[in-house]
């Protein structure tokens, strides 16, 4: 329970402090210290059971159906990263109080800075992979929070952005590996992941999970090639940097390698990639501290360059190694906080950290020169102070180091000239800051800071001197529980006396040291300079920018390629995409005939579909530059189709396909006038030229045809599975009375959709002519067609009773019209009569009237069939609809439910035989309806025109 | 027996009919009701919606229920997807009233057109035949075309809506081709008895996968993934805003509910074969998805990116449910439920980013550009908050709804074997993180361009406020919703 109240005290605390009132500087700071000092108080009381039982477990449930549980668990090396976080957290909340200036927004600062201590002690205390990401994912994001804290300052707010960029990219990296890790693992659990170093390692995926791990691990230590955010991350209050900068969030990415060290450690690929990032990191960024102008610069640098340090030693493979890491971890922590306060109090108390300004500043403020130079001493390795014993530590690895001989003594080399660096640096910023002569034209005058604000530093530096001196007493027991957490019972002997004898690594202490001094010297002449010698060019935040830049630009390009806002490109890659998928099962499964035998072919009839595909193909061809004979071909294929039905001996599908056909293609017709002319101003496609793209075009329609043909071929030759066809055909006489199947079927059988879908056609038919009642054409197609025109040349006076007939050579089909509309009358009443046993029905009766109706408008003109013909729609439709119901409830006085078919057999004097359904009133019905509706929609459109009409002659165009 | 007119159980459809009923009452209320109490539209329409989901409610019993000669189910998982539909369309109605209002759109054809189409969509969800999700589908599609265009003076709203219609009216042709051919095989369209027939082994296996090719490609483009995704920027875009929040968010959901019943209730025998492709969609997806929405600088087209790889994510979900052709129970389930909830959080994360949107926008200014959060922080520091949360969640980051949304869906993708295609995603979603942030970075660094004081009715800022803290709220107790999800197919599959 402990262990959840470490975790859960901070957040608390922040929750408390986000709702205190913005002037409340030291409720914030009792709050928030109170909460940290808890927490570091809970921390200390568990180092004994710690030590006795090696691991404290805690499992709360969470999210069981996720698999996830709050499981937090706590060993020797999490004790000591817990103790570090709690610890340094509430000095630097004191600290923070008297930083702060009465004017920031505190509670935002405390409620962020609660927050990431709880994140990160979420990571160090997290007994699950996944779960560790997550804290992992949330100190990003709370730093990101501090770090924009005075988000009023530009390079705030710059710095802020890249370091959540790099670190949160690095945690989403993170999150794949431990995906990984933890499959191959068999659990996320920390110690299943932990038990299971064998597999993984000998796993084909260690690369991917080793690359992606490091990854996440060197991003959030700021180590190379992924250093370069750090620095620009010092735009944050000191307090942030003092916390987050030395001792906690760049620690969890070696906390993280350290960690997984057991797991993942060992192998050459580690070697390298750790390894090297760390040589790099240490050497590099020592090298580049050494010309910073900024207090916090030098630090950050530092702070890159001692990180390195232990990544070093963690990716050299060695038990002894990872035990002055995890020393080295601590140490840095102690002196980089408190050369960070140092930092913080100079910038406070004078109003700048700029090493060109600053001097002398011992005379003003010694104390605090006090604490810095001790601080300062050990972050150069000076003995007596613990920054000596762990770099001892690792100059004695890099020199036992076993691996072949270049990199032996390559390695001491390095270290050592990394050594050299961190004395110059350390002897710079203090012989700049402290020494030489007083500073003259400083913002403020300096004066040393309040007690409470030195002592955080004072307790830091106290700490460096006492490891320094007797670190078997004050750190022995604390490291060898922390390492033995990682190792188990590898754990390797060593001692942590400040004294070993003369050996290699003093000789090199030494030569660091001396050379430090000498290279101190002659940057001594530089003071003032900005620029880094050599490595003036690398610059990680322009690469940055230039990648991000990059990525942008990148995708923009890629998407003007890959993707286009045209209608036809994106209807080609569906018809494409769905093409291929069907091509590549072709392989796999075949796609073979079925066994039904093909009729013979038949001369006649493979001509017919012939005409009708040379017509279909004519439709794509002219669809762009003739419509109207587009539609016309469109209608000659329609026709092959509507033979082929007849062919195969379905005159009833046939004659309906054939009405509908006409009717279709007559109002098409009606309407294409309407469509608006070519848009010159709309951009032809660019890229192909016409005719590749043509080529193209053509090979996925017909390969989609082809396509689509043998897939239908396919079906019909295997035997058709049974539907519901042979039931109607065997009842449709003994229960429906008749002889056509189809029509048996939509009168009788389901009746009752047919009557559904009457009234539905009745609807259609208010609704196009009442949405086109209002309908005002675009004024370019309001200019009539010159056929027309020449045509309408002597219109007849409109409105009029007398409107005559058109002259000329319209005059003849004219009349031949007018004779037909008797003639088909009585053929659609033939079909409608005799629908029930022979082809026909009330549908196709009614599309047969209708259609004649059309023509009388196409020929006779708009003005001469209404002045004559009067036919109201509305009361064909009505009455039509009414019929059909009538005939469905007549069904009730015989006791059948609705819509019951009853027939009457019998003989009538002189016709003979007669037999009478009520299917026939249904029929009826239809017939009305159909027509009704047709011509409704007809008279709809023609309207149009005598609109277009009023139009013209309305603006005066006389034309 | 021929003769009976036999009346199907009506109870099963009762939210449907009571839908439909208030609809056609909506439908003369408006002839009744004057321009002056036009807010009685909304208020009947949220009221239609409350009543439906009480009746849902009412008679969910966790059982399965057919009717309607088995063309329709009443099943757990209907009831509780149409629970989530009824919300999240309440609360398109709430966000985009002010939006309408402001621009002179808020008619009665919105309200009825989004009824019609939130029926169509529990018709999907509750098809228990090809016909029924069918009509559904062409319900809900239709109606949403003509939404798009429902802003008839705008020419880039016109262009969307007929790129839509013909589209759309091309996929539903392929969706229809693919069922004809697996009638063509089985001898039915009933789900049920077409999973029994490839199940005894009476059809006709090729034909079936060809019909299987076309099924997916028009499921893939109701969902919006690639290579079928080409409409959704244009018509996100092009379409008023209070539209694009419906389109990106309730039909999210009758999608899911389409692939599940198609595919898992209906072809799961072919599973081999599907997850192929969707496999297949879900790589293109995630990738193109990511990468295209970095270009963006539309908000609207970049969440319409986003939306893709969105439902990339939930294909890697579907596609995780069979490992070599052998279906473990709780594997399937588990990757099934993943990709419920991923559908259920992504509703939730794009209704509150839409809503967003419309919350800044105004008569005569669309707030759709990214820089039109510039500086929001500065303006609302609340909504900034929210906006913030929604991308945070939105990209994957932990504490928030969508962090296990996505981690839900890559451990059932592990599980399945697909290790290197979850690493993929992942590093996708880093991709992904860095326009996400953009948005956040933008809100809280730059200085505001709009400096006009925000304008919403208090309904809508409070309800964007809740969906806001949901988003957070699912975050902390993802458990909720999972074990919800969960049980939902226990008891539905």
């Amino acid at each position: 329970m402990e262990l959840a109240l470490i975790i859960f005290l901070p957040f608390l605390g922040s929750l408390g402090a986000a709702f205190l009132p913005p002037n409340a500087r030291n409720a914030e700071a009792w709050l928030a210290g109170a909460a940290a000092l808890a927490a570091t108080a809970i921390t200390v009381s568990l180092y004994p059971q710690v030590a006795a039982e090696g691991v404290l477990r805690l499992n709360l449930p969470w999210a069981p159906a996720l698999g996830l549980d709050i499981s937090l668990r706590m060993d020797g090396f999490a004790w000591l990263f817990a103790l570090l976080v709690t610890g340094m957290g509430t000095l630097v909340v004191i600290y923070a109080r008297y930083y702060m200036s009465p004017a920031d927004p505190v509670p935002r600062f405390f409620s962020f800075f609660l927050v990431f201590m709880g994140a990160m002690l979420g990571v160090v205390l997290s007994g699950h992979l996944i779960q560790m990401v997550m804290f992992w994912e949330m100190t990003s994001l709370s730093s990101f929070m501090l770090i924009a804290y005075w988000h009023h300052r530009g390079e705030a707010r710059r710095g802020a952005r890249m370091a959540l960029t790099v670190t949160g990219a690095g945690g989403l990296a993170l999150f794949g590996g431990v995906l990984l890790l933890g499959h191959i693992a068999g659990g996320y659990d920390l110690d299943t992941v932990l038990a299971a170093a064998p597999q993984v390692k000998a796993h084909p995926w260690y690369p991917a999970v080793l690359a992606l791990i490091a990854l996440g691990a060197l991003t959030k230590s700021a180590q190379f090639p992924f250093h370069f955010w750090l620095p620009h991350a010092m735009s944050a209050p000191t307090p942030v940097s003092a916390y987050l900068h030395s001792a906690t969030m760049v620690k969890a990415g070696v906390f993280l390698l350290a960690r997984l060290w057991p797991v993942l450690a060992g192998t050459d690929a580690w070697f390298w990639i750790i390894g090297g990032a760390g040589l790099c990191s240490l050497v590099l960024a020592g090298y580049l501290a050494m010309f910073q102008q900024d207090m916090k610069g030098v630090l950050a640098y530092s702070t890159i360059s001692h990180l390195g340090l232990i990544t070093l030693l963690l990716g050299m493979n060695s038990e002894l190694a990872l035990v002055a890491a995890v020393f080295h971890i601590a140490n840095h922590a102690t002196f980089k906080a408190s050369l960070f306060m140092a930092a913080g109090i100079v910038d406070h108390e004078t109003g700048t950290r700029d090493l060109g300004r600053l001097s002398g500043l011992s005379r003003a403020m010694p104390l605090t020169a006090a604490l810095a130079v001790v601080a300062a001493a050990a972050m150069a390795g000076v003995p007596l102070l613990n920054g000596f014993l762990s770099k001892e530590m690792f100059f004695a690895e890099t020199v036992f180091l076993d691996r072949p001989d270049w990199q032996r003594f390559g390695l001491p080399l390095a270290a050592t000239l990394a050594g050299v660096f961190s004395v110059a640096y350390s002897l710079r910023l203090i012989q700049r800051v402290f020494f030489g002569p007083p500073a003259q034209d400083l913002p403020h005058t300096p004066h040393e800071p309040t007690r409470w604000m030195l002592l955080p530093s004072a307790l830091l530096v106290a700490a460096c001197v006492l490891v320094g001196v007797v670190p078997e007493l004050v750190i022995g027991p604390y490291l060898r529980t922390a390492t033995g957490a990682i190792l188990g019972a590898d754990a390797p002997a060593y001692s942590l006396a400040v004294w070993h004898g003369f050996n290699t690594p003093l000789l090199m202490s030494f030569v660091a040291l001396g050379g430090g001094a000498l290279l101190h010297g002659a940057l001594l002449a530089r003071r003032g300079a900005t620029t880094v010698p050599l490595l003036e060019s690398i610059d990680g935040r322009h690469l940055f920018d230039v990648t991000l830049t990059a990525l942008t630009t990148g995708a923009e390009r890629a998407l003007r390629r890959l993707s286009s806002p045209r209608l036809q490109m994106q209807m080609l890659l569906i018809f494409a995409v769905a093409l291929g998928g069907a091509l590549l099962l072709v392989k796999p499964f075949g796609i073979g005939w079925g066994a039904n035998a093909p009729q013979p072919l038949d001369p006649a009839f493979a001509l017919l579909w012939l005409v009708g595909g040379a017509c279909a193909l004519a439709v794509a061809w002219q669809a762009k530059y003739h419509r109207f004979a587009a539609v016309a071909f469109a209608g000659g294929a329609g026709l092959a189709t509507s033979l082929t039905f007849v062919w195969f001996s379905a005159p009833d599908l046939a004659l309906t396909q054939l009405t509908v056909e006409v009717v279709t293609t007559v109002l098409i017709l009606l309407g294409l006038r309407w469509l608006p002319r070519r848009d010159e101003r709309i951009a032809g496609p660019g890229g192909a030229t016409p005719r590749l793209r043509r080529s193209r075009d053509i090979l996925v329609a017909g390969g989609c045809g082809l396509g689509l043909a043998a897939l239908a071929y396919a079906v019909l030759t295997r035997p058709a599975v049974d539907g519901i066809a042979p039931f109607f055909v065997q009842q449709a006489l003994p229960q429906g009375g008749g002889l056509n199947v189809v029509n048996v079927i939509l009168v009788d059988f389901r009746g009752f959709d047919t009557f559904g879908e009457i009234t539905v056609l009745g609807i259609v038919a208010l609704t196009v002519y009442a949405l086109l009642r209002r309908f005002r054409p675009a004024p370019e197609s309001m200019r009539l067609p010159d056929q027309q025109h020449e045509q309408d040349g002597d219109a007849s006076p409109r409105d009029s009773q007398e409107a005559m007939l058109p002259a000329g050579a319209m005059m003849l089909p004219a009349v031949l019209v007018r004779l037909l509309l008797p003639l088909a009358l009585l053929v659609s009443l033939f079909f409608l009569l005799r629908g029930h046993n022979a082809p026909g029905g009330g549908f196709v009766g009614g599309l047969i009237l209708a259609t004649a109706v059309i023509l009388q408008y196409l020929v006779g003109g708009t003005h001469w069939v209404e002045s004559r013909l009067r036919i109201h729609p509305l009361y064909w439709i009505a009455i039509g609809l009414l019929l059909a119901a009538a005939a469905g409830i007549g069904a009730a006085f015989a006791g059948a439910p609705f819509l019951t078919s009853q027939a009457w057999h019998g003989t009538l004097p002189v016709v003979g035989e007669l037999h009478l359904s009520s299917v026939l009133l249904f029929d009826l019905g239809v017939y009305m309806l159909v027509v009704g509706a047709t011509t409704l929609m007809l008279v709809a459109i023609a309207h149009q025109s005598l609109r277009s009409q009023h139009h013209r002659t309305a603006t005066g165009d006389t034309r | 027996m021929l003769n009976q007119f036999v009346t199907p159980d009506l109870q099963p459809a009762a939210p449907e009919i009571f839908l439909l009923i208030m609809s056609c009452v909506i439908l003369f209320a408006d002839l009744v009701v004057g321009q002056v109490q036009r807010w009685m539209m909304s208020a009947l329409t949220i009221i239609t919606l409350v009543g439906a989901a009480v009746l849902t409610y009412v008679t969910m019993d966790g059982q399965v229920v057919l009717t309607f000669s088995n063309m329709f189910v009443d099943d757990l998982l209907s009831d509780f997807l149409k629970l989530v539909l009824y919300v999240a369309v309440i609360a398109v109605v709430i966000y985009s009233r002010s939006y309408l209002v402001a621009r002179n759109l808020e008619k009665a054809e919105f309200y009825l057109l989004v009824l019609f189409s939130t029926l169509g969509m529990m018709v999907m969800i509750s098809a228990a035949h090809f016909l029924t999700l069918y009509l559904g589908l062409e319900l809900l599609s239709l109606s949403l075309y003509a939404l798009v265009a429902i802003d008839r003076d705008s020419a880039r709203s016109t262009e969307a809506a007929m790129k839509y219609f013909v589209l759309g009216a091309l996929a539903s042709g392929l969706l229809l081709y693919g069922m004809s051919m697996v009638y063509g095989a089985t001898g039915t369209l009933e789900i049920g008895a077409v999973a029994q027939a490839i199940y005894h082994g009476d059809a006709n296996k090729t034909i079936l996968v060809f019909g299987l090719v076309f099924l997916v490609a028009g499921i893939a483009f109701k969902l919006g993934a690639v290579p079928f995704h080409m409409w959704v920027p244009d018509v996100y875009h092009g379409a008023p805003t209070a539209i694009t929040l419906f389109i990106a968010s309730a039909p999210k959901l009758a999608a899911f509910a389409m692939t599940l019943r198609l595919l898992v209730y209906g072809l799961f025998e072919l599973a081999d074969q599907w997850q192929l492709m969707l496999m297949m969609l879900a790589v293109l997806s995630i990738a193109l998805g990511n990468l295209a929405a970095i270009a963006q600088t539309n908000l609207k087209r970049m969440l319409a990116y986003s939306g893709i790889s969105h439902m990339g994510f939930m294909l890697l979900a579907m596609m995780s449910g069979v490992v070599g052709g052998q279906a473990d129970p709780f594997g399937t389930l588990n990757a099934y439920s993943s990709a419920l909830y991923y559908s259920v959080a992504y509703v939730l994360m794009s209704l509150g980013s839409f809503g967003m949107i419309l919350l800044l926008s105004r008569a005569g200014h669309e707030a759709e550009m990214i820089e039109d959060f510039k500086g929001l922080n500065k303006r609302n520091p609340w909504f900034a908050a929210v906006m913030m949360v929604l991308m945070f969640s939105m990209a994957g980051i932990p504490f928030f709804i969508g962090f296990f949304a996505k981690f839900s869906v890559l451990l059932a993708a592990v599980k399945a074997g697909y290790v290197g295609i979850a690493v993929f995603a992942v590093m996708m979603s880093l991709v992904g993180a860095f326009y996400y942030l953009r948005v956040v970075k933008i809100m809280y660094f730059d200085a505001p361009v709009d400096t006009a004081p925000i304008e919403a009715p208090l309904d809508m800022r409070v309800l964007l406020s809740l969906n806001g803290l949901a988003v957070a709220v699912f975050g902390l107790f993802p458990d909720s919703i999972m074990m919800l999800c969960t049980t939902t197919l226990v008891r539905s599959l």
